[in-house]
């Protein structure tokens, strides 16, 4: 390609002249902030329509697939490595886990609450988790690798402990650090002590500030 | 034992020194049949003699094995495995097992905690908790909060649940001296004596007294009564009987009644138990009991502990997840392995806690030759020929009847050259008899000299091949040989497993219906080496150096093996 000129061109022969246009099929209905942080390989498929909020920040191969049902990310959403949100995302997990709660999430064609997934704000996912619930409250935390079923109902502030393994349609109140679906335990010190939780949350904001610094961001991409 | 097929597993002598008074007899009896006749892998000892080689130590000054039994442990130091912290000796033996400065566990899950501070300034500043990251209990839920982040154990022990202060110990004498005169005088002014009323008072003031305000009186109350014994006593304390005060009055009057004036002695009181709160002593109280099940109808039971979290408590009656403590971490400790006959040092490991590595490590594999065994397989596939052997050979279905040819490979870690003797019975004992030949029970094995050494001084071998390219099953010769190990072949028939009860009928007691394992195939191995050894180097500078090497030794070794073969397959 050529060198850059000394006067910068327009935007519009910027992108015309100097780019080559993307050939990955740019998604029908995605919006997103201008705000939010993408990372390379990471990305968005699906045909339903995807929103997304203010300051997420999607880190590399993190895959948001709404093929099934609309995803609206909320404010401040973290998706860490590898993380999929989407329904329809079981066939990346591994077979031994899929074939547990498969024939339950087959057989559940309608559930109570409408198709879609709902993330609140601040909503960690960590790396290789599955997410297929249908709402996560605000400010919960998704550990390594688990996976939440279609049709879960997952309250604020939760923590879903890493590997763990929650079925379709599984209702977890507000405040739980929860190791399975009937196995959760409230979280007291986040009731007794609500500094703790403006500490987390003010973590969690400079932590996105931090990425924003660091990661490269391949929003041009997906924005249109 | 759960092994894969082959294994060899090293007999122990140490069963010959442990054996009772009374059936001394019948027990020599059976060792001296065990001397002279052959070491069966089946008889209930044998399990307990018999290790793989990699588990044994050897004491040179005995010159023999040392299985695990025949040690003795010592601790050389004692540390927390969480902060690596080394704890000496008289700390533990006054504080206890356990870290005594910021090291806690999690009750519920039993994960190390963090400190946390909880200002909200960001600074780290007061007050700190200890959080657990796996479940996210903190202290916050029992209600503790510390001033500092460092020397958590000893805030802990001041606080209790809730943010109660606990007291020290100085401060818990001097409220039960206090206490104790209170009684006393309120005794003596009154005309009746009813301590039940006056101890229930003072308890409905403050509530029942805690599990750790019920050790230090109990403890306190011992000590007094063990003092009030041996207040004037001229012997040492270990002598003395406590509970008879009886034997100690006898004494000390035949010791001291001398002279006109026959002091009254005053009988000793004895030993008594606990009488009172303040003393330790606790009634039960059944309003406790329903006090319980009233919170428990309240908080449900998820606000209650497992068995497991509540074993784990330094308060070993606590039933809700209020009462909860932090647990300190126990200590660990590094430990050094002596000859229980000699006290030879056998392993000790260095005293830096961060370090694995051992200073003195006397292994039986640096000492005692490694025995093992594999299957020949029948067309050995000659070098430089592009056929495959047929099958891969299976340890588990071995064919009864068939005569199968096997290889012992002994394998020689010492520096000097060795002349082995193996013996095996003709028939393995047991219930399946298996007929097994040693084709060549005598041969010799090179020293384990270091590998240039031996490239320097014999250019002209290759490697483990003969003069002879196709080694041959012949009785009497080895079959291969290399630096410092040597294989002869072996001849097994695996024997019948449907003939146990036409044995039975010739030889009682051997037969019988099969049981679990009686396929497994297991050849008792008696190991002789003969190899002569540098005295000089072993008396580590007793002797003289003369200059030179010293003298030579005959040294002879010689212990039994079992060699696991495999499984014989059931027709």
């Amino acid at each position: 390609m050529s060198a850059p000129t000394p006067s910068r061109p327009d935007a519009a022969r910027r992108t015309s002249t100097m780019k080559r246009a993307s050939i990955l099929p740019k998604h029908p209905s995605l919006f997103v902030d201008h705000t939010v942080l993408i990372a390379q390989h990471a990305g968005f498929t699906g045909t339903q329509p995807i929103t997304v909020g203010p300051n997420v920040v999607l880190h590399p191969h993190a895959k948001v697939s709404s093929s099934l049902a609309p995803i609206v990310l909320g404010e401040g959403v973290v998706l860490w490595e590898r993380a999929r949100v989407g329904v329809s995302m079981a066939e990346a997990m591994n077979d031994s886990r899929r074939s547990s709660v498969a024939s339950r999430a087959s057989s559940v064609r309608d559930s109570t609450r409408g198709e879609g997934i709902v993330l609140g704000r601040n909503v960690t996912i960590e790396a290789a988790a599955v997410v297929e619930a249908a709402e996560v409250g605000e400010g919960s935390v998704i550990e390594v690798g688990a996976y939440l079923g279609k049709g879960c109902v997952i309250g604020k502030y939760c923590t879903i402990v890493a590997h763990c393994v929650i079925p379709p349609n599984t209702q977890i109140p507000d405040y739980m650090v929860v190791q399975s679906a009937t196995d959760y335990r409230l979280n007291r010190t986040l009731l007794m002590r609500p500094e703790v939780l403006d500490m987390r949350m003010n973590f969690h904001t400079m932590q996105i500030q931090t990425f924003k610094r660091l990661v490269p961001n391949s929003i041009a991409k997906w924005i249109s | 034992m759960a092994q894969a097929f082959p294994y060899t597993y090293y007999a122990c002598n140490c069963f010959d020194s442990n054996t009772s008074g009374k059936r001394a007899a019948a027990v020599l009896q059976e060792a001296a049949d065990e001397d002279e006749g052959t070491f069966d892998p089946r008889s209930p000892r044998a399990n307990y003699q018999l290790y793989p080689l990699e588990h044994l130590l050897y004491c040179e000054d005995c010159q023999q094995i040392r299985c695990p039994r025949c040690q003795i442990e010592e601790t050389l130091n004692w540390y927390c495995p969480s902060c690596l912290f080394e704890v000496p000796s008289s700390v533990v033996k006054s504080d206890g097992n356990r870290c005594n400065r910021s090291c806690f566990s999690c009750p519920l899950c039993t994960s190390p905690m963090q400190t946390f501070s909880l200002d909200p300034t960001g600074e780290s500043g007061p007050p700190f908790i200890l959080e657990c990251q796996y479940c996210r209990w903190s202290t916050v839920e029992i209600g503790i909060e510390f001033e500092k982040g460092q020397g958590i154990s000893a805030q802990l022990a001041r606080i209790g649940n809730g943010g109660k202060p606990l007291p020290s110990h100085k401060e818990r004498d001097k409220e039960r001296e206090r206490r104790k005169e209170l009684e006393a005088r309120k005794r003596d002014g009154r005309e009746l004596f009813s301590p039940s009323t006056e101890t229930t008072h003072t308890d409905k003031d403050e509530g029942p007294p805690s599990h750790d305000d019920l050790f230090a009186s109990l403890s306190a109350f011992y000590k007094s009564q063990v003092e009030s014994q041996t207040s004037a006593s001229p012997f040492s304390s270990h002598d003395i009987n406590f509970s008879s005060p009886s034997a100690y009055s006898r004494i000390m009057n035949l010791y001291s009644t001398s002279g006109p004036k026959k002091k009254q002695r005053p009988k000793p009181t004895a030993m008594r138990e606990a009488a009172s709160a303040l003393e330790g002593l606790t009634l039960h109280d059944p309003s406790a009991d329903t006090a319980a099940i009233e919170r428990l109808k309240r908080d449900g039971w998820a606000s209650t502990i497992s068995p497991a979290q509540k074993r784990a408590q330094p308060n070993p009656s606590v039933r809700f997840t209020s009462d909860l403590r932090p647990l300190a971490t126990l200590l660990c400790t590094k430990r050094s392995k002596r000859c229980r006959s000699c006290r030879q040092i056998l392993t000790k490991p260095e005293a830096k806690i961060t370090s694995t590595r051992y200073k003195i490590k006397l292994l039986a594999l640096n000492h005692i030759p490694r025995l093992s065994i594999r299957a020949l397989a029948s067309d050995t596939p000659v070098p430089g020929s592009s056929r495959p052997p047929a099958k891969v050979f299976d340890y588990n279905a071995l064919k009864p009847g068939i005569p199968t040819h096997f290889l012992f490979h002994m394998s020689n870690p010492l520096f000097d050259p060795i002349k082995v003797t193996l013996a095996t019975p003709s028939t393995t004992p047991g219930k399946v008899q298996s007929r097994v030949t040693i084709l060549c029970p005598q041969f010799d094995v090179g020293a384990n000299t270091d590998i240039w050494d031996d490239a320097l001084n014999m250019p002209a071998k290759r490697g483990s091949l003969l003069s002879d390219q196709a080694p041959q099953i012949e009785a009497g010769k080895i079959w291969d040989r290399g630096r410092n190990w040597t294989s002869v072949a072996v001849e097994i028939v695996p024997g019948f497993l449907d003939e146990s009860a036409r044995v039975e009928a010739e030889t009682p007691g051997r037969g019988g219906p099969l049981e679990e394992d009686d396929d497994v195939l297991e050849i008792p191995v008696f190991v002789r080496i003969e190899y002569e050894a540098d005295t000089g180097a072993d008396e580590r500078g007793l002797v003289d150096s003369k200059g030179g090497k010293g003298e030579k030794e005959k040294r002879e070794e010689a212990f039994w093996t079992v060699v696991g073969v495999g499984r014989i397959k059931g027709s």
